[in-house]
């Protein structure tokens, strides 16, 4: 182990807490449908991707900027959401079913994906790859920079709404004691149907941002579903705010282990993390 | 008030619910009282939409409720106070509360009802920001029965209030629900303390295997042999 510089150290860690404003980023509707509508949606993931290929495709052949992908995708993947969860409730899937009802769907984006724009990598080429500026020697990249503020503006939005509105109030009472919550009129099923098109909707949100920093193959669907579900658990089902906090905590311990080991570390980090949580405080999950 | 009418609850050869026949006039504060397993929590979560009528009718003031969405008996007018409390213990006292009154109407007096629940329950005005499952038993209850109140019902639903509670402190209950009926609201109380509820209620039922054996005026009962005998250990 050599000891790395420390301009070294501070880029490779500032690039950890971008990279672990991705895994929040992709992580808060999963964690918010996983804690309020006791759903694994695997189907995130593809919805990410999804997304992100529709951005590709609109930006690269359409020519529209990233920025107006992100009006116009959300609202849709907020109706996917809505019927994803109609769909559901319709057939009365349990939490443990929806795991594997929503991994066939990952499978059937994963294959949509590749039908339409092939297995080939996709990188999208805007202006805004280039946009960066330095601080005392360090690049802070803008892509980057902008999705770190949107993870933190829309967690604390969200975390604001749970805490502070009626409505967020009633989604919490709701994950606690359906029944009792509708014995005082709150509607579940209005109330799910919300939610979960709230969380496919971030969804969207993600894979745009994910779109303009990342390559895009199909392939690595799968790839990101076990470090964002680390940020997820280590964060508690249902927050917030829980899963950006520890994305953050995670994308900077393997920056810190990438400079100071070797890269091959990087993933074990997450998962040494989860399961000394998982260890030492059981039950938060 | 209410108007029950040949309810029956579950299905099969042995329904929870036998056709029973309920009222509760306006202002009436009435108990169903009955051994465990009776079918009396069966009966009021029916009432408040938590399990579904098979068959038969539910009216609250004219209203035909029985085929309504659970989410829909409190705008009817129904609230409930379920057995064991059943708060938002992860939540605040104060945001049990507001959930109480999560509807439009009973949200645009909310703070002058929130007033009234703590003037009725003093101990509830100090433990606001608490949440709720840090609270003891009986304040607990109190919450459960100001969450209720919050939604400013017609018919208040008490599912066995003094389960779980110290005898002075189910003395303080009772003495919260008999208050809340002399301000004019219509109580259906279910109860396994039989000589409490039947002095607390002007009328009252005996649920027994899911069917009604014995109703009338709450005072005659508590002194007819048969209750006597049966719920009072008395011959």
């Amino acid at each position: 182990m050599t000891l790395p510089s420390l301009n070294l150290l501070a880029q490779s860690i500032l690039s950890g807490i971008f990279l672990g404003g991705m895994y929040g980023l992709i992580g808060l509707g999963l964690g918010l449908s996983w804690g309020l509508l006791r759903q694994i949606n695997l189907a995130h993931f593809g919805y990410v991707f999804l997304s992100g290929y529709l951005c590709y495709q609109m930006t690269q052949y359409w020519g529209m900027d990233p920025l107006l992908a992100l009006l116009i995708l959300p609202p849709i993947f907020f109706g996917i959401g809505v019927v994803q969860q109609w769909a559901l409730a319709r057939f009365r899937i349990t939490p443990f079913n929806s795991l594997l009802v929503t991994f066939g769907l990952t499978v059937m984006i994963e294959s949509l994906i590749q039908w339409i724009w092939t297995a080939d990598f996709r990188k999208m080429q805007t202006h805004y790859n280039e946009l960066k500026f330095s601080v005392g020697g360090i690049f802070v990249p803008i892509p980057e920079l902008f999705t770190l503020l949107l993870a933190v503006g829309l967690a604390f939005a969200i975390w604001a709404a749970m805490r502070f509105t009626d409505l967020g109030k009633a989604m919490r009472a709701m994950a606690e004691d359906a029944p009792i919550a509708a014995a005082f009129g709150i509607n579940e099923r209005g109330l799910s149907l919300l939610l979960s098109g709230l969380c496919v909707a971030l969804a969207a949100v993600a894979g745009i941002c994910f779109a303009v920093i990342f390559t895009l193959t199909p392939t690595q669907i799968f790839s990101w579903v076990g470090v964002v579900f680390a940020a997820v658990m280590l964060g508690g089902l249902g927050s917030a705010l829980g899963p950006l906090v520890a994305g953050i905590i995670i994308g900077v311990s393997e920056a810190i282990a990438m400079v100071l080991f070797a890269p091959s570390w990087a993933p074990i980090v997450s998962f040494s993390l989860l399961i000394m949580m998982l260890l030492f405080r059981p039950g938060r999950a | 008030m209410l108007e029950v009418r040949d309810l029956r609850v579950g299905y099969g050869a042995a329904p929870a619910l036998w056709d029973v026949n309920i009222n509760v006039a306006g202002g009436e504060l009435v108990c169903v009282v009955g051994p465990n397993g009776a079918g009396k929590t069966t009966l009021i979560n029916a009432l408040a939409g938590l399990n579904r009528a098979t068959s038969g009718s539910i009216r609250l003031g004219g209203q035909d409720i029985t085929r309504l969405a659970s989410h829909l008996f409190c705008q009817a007018g129904i609230a409930i106070v379920p057995e064991s409390r059943r708060l938002f213990t992860s939540m605040t006292v104060m945001e049990n509360l507001e959930l109480g009154s999560f509807l439009p109407g009973p949200r645009s007096h909310r703070a002058r009802t929130l007033e009234q629940v703590c003037t009725l329950f003093p101990p509830v005005r100090e433990k606001l920001n608490m949440p709720a499952g840090s609270l003891s038993g009986g304040q607990q209850q109190m919450v459960a029965i100001g969450r209720a109140l919050m939604a400013q019902p017609k018919l208040l639903l008490l599912d066995e209030p003094s389960l779980g509670l110290a005898p002075s402190i189910v003395m303080d209950m009772f003495d919260a629900i008999r208050r809340i009926n002399a301000d004019g609201l219509s109580v259906l109380l279910v109860e396994q303390n039989v000589s409490m509820a039947m002095n607390l209620a002007s009328r009252a039922y005996v649920l027994e295997e899911g069917r009604i054996v014995m109703e009338g005026d709450a005072k005659d009962l508590l002194q007819s042999p048969e209750v006597q005998k049966a719920y009072l250990g008395l011959d």
